[in-house]
């Protein structure tokens, strides 16, 4: 089959402004992912389409985009999941710099990311002669969280970032919930505190934006709700 | 470009283009259950804030006496502003309801069915709406039949 797709552009070094291109891309199978649609264009159609893809299988959370007005990782879309019938309109993530084409300027993403210390905090000493242990029921509450890929489909969805450059975002308060509900960290009071200023914590209003958008499908907004609940309780 | 060769940081160099804009962003966004609710939820918000203006100015008349405040209210009783004061309601009533799911999501674990608890809110109000519709033109529905 033959399908239509509107992708934006923007090539730093001649356009003022983004602007969008027709592809009409010929025989294509509806099995074929969205990624595999991207390399059939700058493999035949243009070779100077630019995308960020690493792993292709939805592990590397690389090649986050746009799709007919919704945040989607382009290797985990299959075709007969979109309506091929219409033109397919393909942007990059929302609100981040444009570096060129469907490549964004990431940094203001993981400078959030990093304020959360998204790292094991111990102020005990290791147990001397094994690792610190976690039981297998513990570590299971952390799963779906853990399962994150820092795609920022979430945070780059949510109308909180769009109107606020400093909101910490989704992905960041789903890092800090692994890390805070991890029995061997040691460090949750000081995240908690992170998250709990002006612009941390309460500025999600659970728009569900995060959840609709993440190609791992991790109620993020839950996940949030649990360190409110954890937050409040603090306060008493 | 040729800085991308430099060994540090020059990553802040490149050229970019800003594609902030709120305004776009949440015209031009799918939206699903969550984010009609939180449109709506401020629509109503504002909407209720300036009833609450109107609400004032309209029972201003009451510091001119007895006799100009029930004219003024006569005006109010018109088959105009029932109607107005009914979808008046319609905007409290989803401010309400609404007001409760979020609290439920962010109390009782509503994140995992908020969607249901979204189409529930719109049950409920739609009843009450009607209900409310029937003791208010409960004299015209009478005339009717």
């Amino acid at each position: 089959m033959d399908i239509q797709l509107k992708i934006l552009r923007f090539n730093p070094e001649r356009d003022k402004q983004p602007y969008f291109q027709d592809f009409n891309v010929k025989n294509v199978s509806d099995d074929w992912r969205l990624l595999d649609v991207l390399h059939e264009i700058k493999g035949n159609y243009d070779g100077s389409l630019t995308f960020r893809r690493s792993c292709a299988h939805g592990i590397c959370g690389s090649d986050g985009m746009k799709v007919n007005g919704k945040n989607k990782l382009a290797c985990a879309l299959l075709l007969k999941d979109i309506n091929t019938k219409k033109t397919i309109v393909i942007e990059p993530l929302p609100s981040l710099p444009i570096i060129k084409d469907l490549v964004v300027d990431m940094s203001s993403f993981f400078s959030k990311y990093e304020v959360v210390k998204p790292y094991l905090i111990t102020n005990s000493p290791p147990p001397p002669n094994h690792e610190r242990i976690q039981s297998n029921e513990d570590a299971e509450k952390l799963f779906e969280s853990a399962k994150c890929i820092l795609c920022a489909c979430c945070t780059t969805s949510c109308p909180s970032t769009w109107t606020n450059d400093n909101y910490i975002g989704p992905a960041a308060m789903l890092r800090a919930y692994r890390y805070i509900n991890d029995t061997r960290d040691e460090g949750g009071d000081e995240r908690l505190d992170i998250l709990d200023t002006p612009d941390g914590i309460w500025r999600c209003h659970t728009i569900f934006n995060c959840i609709e958008a993440c190609p791992k499908e991790i109620n993020i907004t839950w996940h949030i709700s649990q360190l409110k609940k954890k937050l409040s309780s603090r306060e008493m | 470009m040729e800085n991308d060769t430099n060994s540090g940081n020059t990553y802040h160099k490149i050229k970019t283009f800003d594609q902030k804009n709120w305004v776009s962003e949440n015209l031009n966004y799918k939206k699903d259950s969550g984010s009609r609710a939180w449109i709506l939820h401020r629509i109503s918000g504002i909407a209720l804030v300036a009833y609450l203006f109107l609400h004032i100015y309209s029972i201003s008349p009451l510091t001119q006496g007895e006799v100009a405040f029930n004219n003024k209210m006569q005006t109010y009783s018109s088959p105009f502003f029932m109607v107005v004061e009914w979808f008046l309601f319609a905007f409290v009533l989803f401010h309400a309801l609404n007001g409760i799911r979020i609290v439920i999501v962010d109390w009782a674990d509503g994140a995992k069915y908020h969607k249901q608890l979204y189409r529930l809110s719109w049950v409920f109000g739609v009843i009450l709406f009607l209900a409310m519709g029937a003791i208010m033109f409960a004299h015209e529905l009478k005339n009717l039949f």
